[in-house]
């Protein structure tokens, strides 16, 4: 049985389904593949819990019933204040998993951490869009410099391996990538269009349910599809700049635009496109003909439409979601270790 | 780890959860019953006492119940001085104040079922915090996350098929931990996550569900009193704990109105494993409700007397009751006694006789009947 040590930084929404999702399958991890997946360190903005021989599977779901910023409160293993330096001298972690929150501004906390963990010669797992999106070439070549993998299948379509999936067609030239890439606001247009009611009520509902956050402007001013745009060009080699990726804001739509799309047999959608032979990128609300693929696809689904020169594909999943996203990212983490932790 | 076979699921009812005591109280009594014996039980909570009536007023729009609401679980989780649990509490609470504000003027179902699943949530949080207060290990199950649902808000029905699949999957580490799993009972939710919740006494079914699905052979169902009586004893003071009734008897008997029994709850048992169900409260389980009766057991279990319309009916209700040897003896005791019969309805396939009767003679005749068939007196 081989131990892999993997350190979570972010305890929020996915750190959380993560914690959870890994105490109720590494058992059968460990039957199916051999591998014991310690969680040896946690953090949040307040403070880490370290058990350096990883938490059992009873303490990692009393950890994901902890309030938020309670790491600190753990006892016995908790800590003020989160100093990763101490966490990586005491746990000697393989892996690092960043699910902090993104910040385009400054890519922080995720792009030190991140940075550190590789010069720490740990593999990195993220979640966290930022410091992809404002550092890709940089932390690729210093996970490169060092033989380290840096994967982030969570990061675009999170519940669905469609990063993976595009990074594997390396034969083909991607002309143009476009879709609903954003959860969020599509579950508020799908709102908007189902009950008739304005942006507002379909956003509180959003939040509600806890499909939008507090905050909403990352995902209503397009930022988060921007984002992901710019992701998914460094993954097919043609790399853009996310300030260079038009936006609108979708709190625009009406009530009354949307009455009008679907007196005309229409539906508005809030679709995000990269064009690389026009090298042109957006995010912007458009009107789509009912029967369209993109306007079929409501709630909290996500869909791309990727055009190569050799083909066309069409691909439909979950957006986010906390547990899907967890999953994903255990993906990651597991892919890591049966390539490269064990093959070492 | 824990064998499969210590499994038991246990329902508390709101009924019993008033204070933080009384969550306590509870808590000690799992552990005394049935951890100190070496089972592990499946935890199902109701909401604290009077909360889900609260939250259904919250659910219109009034801000003064959402008070109501915050306070009482702010109390009850100021009673265990644990500041992480207070906050957890804090935390939920604040969630519900959010839902609450989307409410605009119209009835909206789903809404409504997501408030009112906060009585549980929290109730839930509360008992796992009792259980390792006493030090019992006991780790949280999401309803949401584990009982899947149709769509019909207010009313919903298990899916059983996608629940069988997500409960099988916690089974192995659930004992592997032995933790005390607790899990909200009532609430479910739909492939696609939109919250739900079961309808009156959806805390049984969820705890029938549980059991039946995952092959568990008892369920045992508190409450205040010790078990299903042979009459109602405010006006039968004389009435008695029955023992055994058959899932049959036990429907038949909501059917006509039976306090404690939700129907609902004996689908799954009729349709999958037949787990033994145990009513009572923590001095005993009284009542044992089981598939089949072994034959010694026929005979009538209950009477009661229901007022539909203008004219009332008094059931006897029992596996057998519809033969004529059993027919003749009631209407003997109509005949000796000089009561009428406005009309009399039974099928020898049905575990019941109705008699309709004069308002003005309901309660002598039930009085009498309870005499005759559970007293002993010779009719
Ligand atoms: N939610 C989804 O479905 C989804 C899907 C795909 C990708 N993502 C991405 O995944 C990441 C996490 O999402 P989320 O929904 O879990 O966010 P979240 O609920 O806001 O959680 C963020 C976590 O990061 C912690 N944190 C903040 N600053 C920190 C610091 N300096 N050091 C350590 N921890 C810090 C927060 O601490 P406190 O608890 O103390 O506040 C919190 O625990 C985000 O980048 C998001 O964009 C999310």
């Amino acid at each position: 049985m081989r131990n892999v040590n993997v350190v979570v930084m972010g305890f929020g929404n996915v750190g959380r389904a993560f914690v959870k999702v890994v105490s109720l399958k590494r058992k059968m991890i460990a039957e199916k593949y051999g591998i014991n997946i310690n969680i040896v360190a946690v953090g949040d903005s307040k403070g880490v819990a370290i058990k350096k021989e990883g938490f059992d599977e009873y303490e990692l779901l009393k950890m994901s019933e902890l309030p938020r910023s309670s790491l600190h409160m753990f006892a016995p293993y908790g800590r003020q204040e989160v100093d990763i330096k101490e966490v990586y001298r005491e746990t000697e972690p393989h892996i690092h998993v960043e699910l902090t929150p993104a910040n385009y501004l400054t890519g922080e906390p995720g792009y030190s951490n991140i940075l550190f963990a590789l010069r720490n010669n740990a593999h990195v797992v993220t979640a966290n869009k930022a410091p992809l999106v404002l550092h890709y070439s940089e932390i690729m070549n210093e996970a490169r410099s060092r033989g380290l993998s840096v994967r982030f299948r969570a990061t675009v379509m999170g519940g669905t391996p469609f990063l993976e999936m595009l990074s594997s067609m390396k034969s083909h030239d991607i002309e143009r990538v476009e879709g609903i890439l954003n959860a969020t606001t599509n579950y508020i247009l799908t709102e908007m269009h189902e009950n008739l009611v304005d942006f507002e009520q379909a956003l509180k509902k959003a939040q509600a349910i806890g499909v939008a956050e507090a905050d909403p402007t990352l995902d209503i001013e397009g930022f988060d599809a921007a984002a992901k745009l710019c992701i998914i060009s460094h993954v097919i080699g043609k790399p853009i700049n996310m300030n260079s990726v038009y936006r609108e804001s979708l709190s625009k739509v009406t009530l009354k635009d949307v009455l009008d799309a679907v007196r005309q047999g229409q539906v508005i959608k809030y679709v995000a496109l990269l064009d690389t032979q026009n090298k042109v990128a957006s995010v912007k609300i458009v009107r789509l003909p009912k029967d369209n693929i993109l306007a079929q696809v409501g709630g909290v689904l996500n869909a791309v439409r990727v055009k190569t020169d050799a083909t066309e594909l069409f691909f439909v999943g979950k957006g986010g979601g906390r547990i899907e996203t967890a999953h994903s990212v255990f993906d990651d983490v597991l892919s890591i270790v049966l390539e490269k932790v064990i093959g070492k | 780890m824990k064998e499969r076979r210590s499994l038991c699921v246990v329902k508390v009812g709101g009924s019993l959860l008033r204070d933080g005591r009384s969550y306590i109280e509870s808590a000690e009594n799992i552990k005394k019953t049935f951890v100190d014996a070496d089972r592990l039980p499946i935890v199902v909570v109701s909401a604290a006492k009077g909360v889900t009536d609260l939250l259904i007023e919250v659910a219109k729009g009034s801000k003064k119940h959402l008070e109501a609401v915050t306070e009482k679980y702010l109390s009850i989780a100021s009673e265990f001085s644990s500041p992480k649990l207070s906050r957890r509490v804090h935390e939920e609470l604040e969630h519900l104040k959010r839902v609450a504000n989307t409410i605009s003027g119209s009835f909206d179902a789903a809404l409504q079922d997501l408030i009112v699943s906060f009585g549980e949530r929290i109730s839930k949080i509360l008992m796992v915090e009792a259980l390792e207060h006493v030090n019992v290990r006991a780790v949280e199950l999401n309803a949401r996350e584990l009982i899947i649902t149709n769509n019909i808000h207010g009313d919903a029905s298990i899916d059983y098929v996608a629940t069988a699949n997500n409960l099988e999957k916690i089974v192995k580490p659930i004992l592997e931990t032995s933790a005390t799993p607790v899990i909200e009972g009532f609430i479910g939710a739909t492939e696609d996550g939109a919250v739900t919740t079961l309808g009156r006494g959806g805390s049984d079914y969820t705890a029938t569900a549980i059991a039946s699905l995952l092959g568990i052979d008892d369920v045992y169902l508190v409450t205040e009193v010790d078990g299903i009586m042979t009459a109602d004893p405010a006006l039968i003071p004389s009435a008695k704990i029955i023992k055994v009734l058959s899932y049959r008897e036990a429907m038949e008997a909501a059917l006509h109105g039976a306090k404690r029994i939700n129907p609902k709850a004996f689908e799954p048992l009729e349709k999958f494993y037949g787990s033994t169900v145990f009513i009572g409260s923590w001095r005993t389980f009284g009542t044992k409700i089981q598939r089949e009766l072994p034959a010694d057991l026929a005979g009538p279990k209950l009477v009661m007397h229901k007022t539909s319309g203008d004219i009332p009916y008094i059931a006897i209700i029992g596996e057998g009751v519809g033969n004529t040897k059993f027919l003749k003896m009631i209407i003997d005791i109509f005949y000796e006694k000089a009561f009428s019969i406005l009309g009399i309805q039974s099928y020898y396939y049905r575990p019941s006789i109705l008699v309709y009767v004069q308002k003005t003679e309901e309660l002598k005749i039930l009085r009498e009947l309870h005499k005759s068939l559970f007293e002993g007196a010779k009719p």
